[in-house]
């Protein structure tokens, strides 16, 4: 059996088809990219010419970049909030339920299997700024909103927006995984507190909150990457006004930087921003789960 | 508090479960309209006119324009995309199963002293954005002729695709009990046969629900679809329905019924196999 199991050749045969991928399309990659972002690409000779941090400080000068860093946060920290507080409310609600909990549970996670792309279309039509729900507003006598076009504020109009369409398609990740690990806690211990005279509301409090700690964390990184990776939603919503309406996002920024035809192939530029993008996935995955870090109790 | 005051208690407090309960029924009710209306909707506006969609967005078409679907699936090239998406997400998928538990089982099962190691190497997939390597990944396919080729699509899908699976099905592996395995070995069976006539077979629920996954979320990848593949001919699904708007004029018409062809495959696979997906997901989840 110990043999069995401590055979080199299969381990090496089972691990290679994975480990080989991983290093060719993903490590490599990334070294290069942390390369590039030091260079400079010239587009005519295909050439990479070594210009230390020089696409860094043109980053830190980029009004773009800043606008690009602002939404990304915004939508960071909008879905971590958002998606904790409305996740955790439908996982406790439905787990106090019985009669047609799955299907609830499925209706809601639905719009997570759909492409972004194709539901961007469709919310872009809802919050346009002539048909859509302004036809409804006006039916009732009010002046709707320029929705997606509206550039006024400090997070503008359409980053709200797009951050409630997002909220509404990605709520049921969240709310599963928490539902998920209340229904993992042992039923004696809200049995106990009902009899020592807990209310509902305060065995969720006690009880609940602080055996699904360990899973806040999780669900919260997930979402934290999910939001620094925001494309889909963004580009097919906003398709190429992001330029000049101010609504980028890092993701919109470095696609726009490294391939669409008005942005040009900056490589180096585009990397740059990359590496940028890496750093703010490691240190919100770090800081969560370092805030959320906590002895897993007996359950 | 005795014990018995609050037996009683629980009981009186009986009928006061029964309004939070309506509550909470009521709530879920709106909720679920809010999530299912705009699907609804999606198919009600496929089948108008475009001036119908700009009078009356909300209301119900008088005609049935069903030719509304011919034309975008001629004018989108829906058909040649979807046979793309098929193609790219079926070759994605079987390796990614295969390479997938192969390794999980090495890492879940195996005895070798660097399979921790080898695991986080793995979930470091996970928190890496594909954007990331976009650039890279692009340069270096363009000089090996796999840009503007499905199979340049193929090999960072499959790449990204691993770590849940690993992750799931390692899982699930570590689940099959040991006396199983040890009766396989005492009957003579090689790691090889261990593995894929007594392990994965026992894991089916794993594999499907990765599966599934993997399915779904390559189905709908854009970024990367966008940037690899440039000639129509070889376009996906998420990249053909976005075409159908342009800065300056979008045929409302036609994109509502590329939106509804883009998305009816993953409902219909998501309400025929809801539960195990969602089930098996959050399964994987937990057991980190």
């Amino acid at each position: 059996m110990e043999k069995l199991l401590k055979n080199k050749t299969a381990i090496i045969l089972f691990m290679a088809p994975t480990l080989i991928l991983f290093t060719a399309i993903l490590l490599v990659p990334i070294a290069t990219s942390f390369y590039y972002s030091l260079c400079d690409y010239d587009k005519a000779t295909r050439a990479y010419s070594f210009i230390g941090f020089d696409n860094f400080s043109k980053l830190l000068k980029d009004p773009i970049f800043w606008i690009s860093i602002k939404n990304s946060l915004f939508f960071l920290v909008f879905s971590c909030v958002s998606q904790l507080i409305f996740g955790l409310l439908y996982a406790a609600l439905l787990t106090n339920i019985k009669k047609g909990r799955n299907f609830f549970k499925n209706t809601i996670y639905m719009p997570c299997v759909l492409s972004s792309a194709a539901l961007g279309l469709l919310w872009a039509f809802v919050f346009h700024a002539k048909v859509g729900i302004n036809t409804l507003l006006a039916g009732i006598g009010i002046k709707g909103p320029g929705w997606l076009y509206d550039i006024k504020g400090f997070i503008t109009l359409p980053m709200w927006v797009i951050a409630f369409v997002a909220l509404w398609q990605y709520v049921g990740q969240s709310m599963m995984l928490y539902m998920a690990q209340i229904s993992g806690i042992n039923k004696s211990l809200y049995e106990a507190s009902y009899i020592d005279g807990a209310t509902k509301t305060k065995a969720f409090w006690y009880i609940t909150l602080p055996l699904i700690k360990p899973m806040v964390g999780t669900a919260m990184s997930l979402n934290a990457i999910g939001s620094l990776k925001f494309f889909d939603l963004i580009y097919s919503m906003l398709g190429d006004k992001t330029t000049n309406l101010k609504m980028d996002v890092l993701a919109t920024f470095l696609y726009r930087s490294g391939f669409s035809s008005k942005g040009g192939n900056h490589y180096g530029y585009a990397s740059a921003i990359g590496v940028v993008l890496v750093a703010l996935c490691l240190i919100s995955t770090f800081v969560i789960n370092k805030v959320f870090k906590t002895e897993n109790y007996e359950m | 508090m005795t014990a018995v005051t609050a037996k009683a208690k629980i009981k009186e407090s009986k009928p006061k479960v029964k309004t939070s309960t309506v509550l909470i029924y009521i709530l879920f009710a709106i909720l679920v309209v809010l999530y299912i209306a705009p699907i609804v909707w999606i198919g009600i506006t496929s089948l108008k006119t475009r001036p119908e969609i700009y009078k009356d967005p909300f209301g119900l078409p008088t005609v049935l324009q069903w030719e509304n679907y011919s034309f975008a699936w001629n004018a989108g090239k829906l058909g040649t995309a979807m046979l793309n998406s098929l193609f790219v997400c079926v070759v994605t998928l079987f390796f990614t199963m295969m390479f997938g538990s192969m390794s999980a089982f090495a890492i879940g099962r195996m005895k070798w002293k660097l399979s921790g190691a080898a695991m986080m190497y793995i979930l470091i997939g996970m928190m890496i954005p594909v954007h990331c390597v976009l650039i890279p990944l692009f340069v270096r396919f363009a000089g090996v002729g796999l840009d503007n080729n499905l199979w340049g699509l193929i090999l960072p899908y499959l790449t990204f695709s691993l770590p849940t699976c690993v992750y799931i099905m390692t899982g699930f592996f570590r689940n099959i009990p040991n006396e199983l395995l040890e009766s396989a070995c005492i009957d003579g069976c090689s790691i090889y046969r261990t593995f894929g006539s007594i392990c994965l077979p026992l894991s089916r629920t794993g594999l499907f629900v990765t599966g599934l996954m993997t399915f779904i979320g390559n189905w709908n990848e854009l970024l990367l679809a966008m940037v690899f593949i440039h000639d129509d001919t070889r376009k996906t699904l998420p990249v053909a329905v976005t075409k159908f708007v342009s800065p300056y004029q979008t045929n409302y018409e036609k994109m509502f019924p590329a939106i509804l062809i883009a998305i009816i495959p993953s409902i219909i696979v998501y309400s025929l196999f809801s539960n195990q997906i969602v089930d098996g997901l959050t399964q994987g989840a937990v057991k980190g």
